[in-house]
């Protein structure tokens, strides 16, 4: 009993970081329509960084608000180069951040090399109802909870917001009340680096990250968001919290070696299903 | 994409043709030339290339991207070596290395074809992800450490050497690149080119598309099949860290590089991406150079080459070359 204990928090904890990723995508692909295919790289240059200033000597807060600031800040970027030229269309978007998660390839292991890094988070061992774990896992959905909080209410309640909450719904008619969509779509991809920053830091404790740990984070963020169709910011966080702890108790139960699978063939399904429903995806006009 | 290109169609023929002559026979005349060191990236590269000219078909005529191509080079590169390793005749092995890729393509094709864009994307991108880790796990196939002691292919009783591979990775490149060819100038082909540009038109039309759509997915997991036999028995080691998802992202690279939906486009492609990596390569390895060079050169190369095609070359460098080419001067 204590082991399942255990288990379901470390699958929440764990979990916790890929719904973050996938809010992450979800506020990307709601303003712009476009598929973030960096949006794990912006998790591992976070942690990188954050490991860089921790040993630094920064004191623990300080250094990773600088690593989920440096994740805004590529988000920006990738955002600018992948919607920034008037007349890209969002498959072509994809390619370009594509192609923006190989060149973060090339800036990772310039600057930290190709090993694989990690700091320390919150130390100590927890005990909950008889299992014991490490506090970090208490740690990261201590943080995540209020960030989907605050999420729904940014996105609810206040003027930024509603305007970005419009140009997902139509962007025609956000941009004939004068809203700029455009400039929506760049803070759209700011608030997904923030989140996918946010998800590295808060994972590489418990996990440690290489510069290609991104083809995972955004397989498992995907995996979480296309549940709620890539547009659900709540579904996306009830699905990367589900697939943490099925991989964690895949992980414990059965054999360790098949827990990428669960995710990826969940994915496979959860699509299959989709598009039988739907029939074939309507053609957006051109 | 902005919407599938229109593929550019020979014009001249009688140039063209002389063309293609003389690169067969600059080609073929090559590799005895070569130093042993680049005689390997010509082969290597010319099997890219065959496996860049399915990519090609897939993405400018069924209008779909794969990102994981490098999961049918892999199945057919094991599907050539196991047997080899087990006493089958080597040139059997390499025969059913695109049978087997295709078979995959066809089961896995089934379902995942109702799958478009950014979910077709992710979902060739899962299933290599899948074959990976099973294959690091299959005991039989030499799990994470590999398949080691493939035997050399061996035709009519000669075994190949460097150079052999050479020719057979010339034939194989020639063979994909007829079949090609053939296929754009088929009824299928331009079905297939009217599905591209609008489903709904062609399905109205009454183009089946769902079949089409299979039919070419098989036929470019044939040709990485065979490629990846090929490559099997030349490297003669095999293992799952060889066919990364970043060899996937390097076919994709090399056909939006080269141009989608022309015939010289993966091979230009292929050539321009593999001679500029092989020379970064060089630079990168000099003495003094930090010994992270070469990766970082070479993930960059990937990087800007394919955001600057998207975005300000989207048909390929072979249709901006024609082009300019064509530009009274």
């Amino acid at each position: 009993m204590s082991d399942l204990i255990g288990y379901l928090i470390t699958g929440l904890g764990i979990g916790a970081g890929f719904a973050l990723v996938a809010s992450g995508l979800v506020a990307i692909y709601r303003v712009t329509r476009v598929v973030n295919f960096a949006q794990g790289g912006f998790a591992v240059l976070a942690a990188l960084l954050t490991s860089t200033l921790l040993a630094a000597g920064l004191p623990h807060g300080v250094a990773e608000l600088g690593g989920v600031a440096l994740g805004a800040l590529a988000g920006l970027i990738v955002g600018v180069v992948a919607i920034g030229r008037p007349g890209t269309s969002p498959g072509t978007s994809l390619i370009v951040t594509l192609g923006l998660g190989v060149l973060a390839y090339a800036v990772e292991v310039l600057i930290w090399g190709d090993q694989p890094r990690s700091f320390p988070g919150l130390t100590g061992v927890a005990e909950v109802a008889g299992a014991r774990l490490p506090a970090h896992y208490l740690l990261i959905l201590a943080v995540t909870a209020p960030v989907f909080a605050l999420m729904a209410w940014f996105f609810a309640r206040t003027d930024l917001g509603r305007a970005l909450t419009a140009c997902a719904s139509n962007r025609y008619a956000a941009q004939v009340v004068g809203i700029d969509v455009r400039r929506m779509g760049l803070l759209a991809f700011t608030i997904g680096g923030a989140l996918g920053g946010l998800a590295g830091v808060l994972t590489t404790p418990v996990q440690q990250v290489t510069f290609d740990s991104d083809v995972t984070l955004i397989v498992n963020g995907f995996a979480a968001a296309v549940l709620g169709g890539l547009t659900r910011p709540m579904i996306a966080l009830a699905g990367g919290l589900l697939l943490g702890v099925t991989q964690t108790l895949v992980a414990g139960y059965g054999g360790g070696a098949y827990q990428m699978e669960v995710a990826l063939v969940l994915m496979l399904t959860v699509m299959i299903v989709q598009a039988a429903r739907t029939g074939p995806v309507p053609e957006t006009a051109r | 994409m902005s919407g599938p290109v229109p593929p550019a169609r020979g014009r001249g023929g009688t140039v063209n043709r002389w063309a293609i002559a003389v690169v067969a026979v600059l080609t073929l005349a090559l590799p005895p030339l070569l130093p042993e060191r680049h005689l390997a990236t010509f082969v290597l590269l010319l099997l890219a290339a065959t496996v860049t000219v399915g990519v090609s078909l897939l993405m400018g005529y069924a209008g779909q991207v794969s990102l994981g191509q490098a999961s049918f080079y892999a199945i057919g590169a094991y599907a050539a070596a196991l047997p080899a390793v087990h006493g089958v005749p080597s040139l059997l092995g390499l025969a059913l290395a695109p049978v087997a890729a295709a078979v995959a393509a066809v089961l896995l094709g089934a379902p995942l074809l109702r799958l478009r864009g950014h979910h077709l994307a992710f979902a060739t991108l899962a299933v290599q992800l899948i074959l990976l880790s099973l294959l690091a796990q299959a005991d039989w196939a030499g799990g994470a450490i590999g398949l080691q002691g493939i035997p050399r292919l061996t035709v009519l009783g000669v075994e190949l050497r460097d150079l052999g591979y050479a020719y057979a990775a010339w034939l194989v490149l020639a063979a994909a690149l007829l079949i090609a060819r053939n296929i754009v100038d088929s009824r299928p082909g331009r079905a297939l080119r009217a599905a591209a540009t609008s489903e709904t038109a062609a399905a109205a039309s009454g183009v089946a598309i769902g079949r089409h759509r299979l039919a070419v997915f098989t036929l470019s997991a044939a040709m990485a099949g065979l490629a990846g036999g090929v490559y099997a028995f030349y490297l003669g080691y095999l293992s799952p860290g060889s066919f990364p998802v970043l060899l996937s992202i390097e076919f994709v690279v090399m056909a939006v590089v080269g141009g989608l939906g022309t015939i010289a486009g993966p091979v230009v492609g292929a050539t321009v991406i593999i001679l500029l990596v092989q020379v970064l390569n060089t630079l990168g390895t000099q003495p003094g150079m930090p010994d992270y060079a070469p990766s970082v050169l070479s993930y960059a190369v990937y990087a800007v080459l394919l955001i600057v095609c998207v975005l300000y070359l989207p048909r390929g460098l072979v249709p901006a070359l024609r082009r300019t080419g064509r530009r009274p001067s």
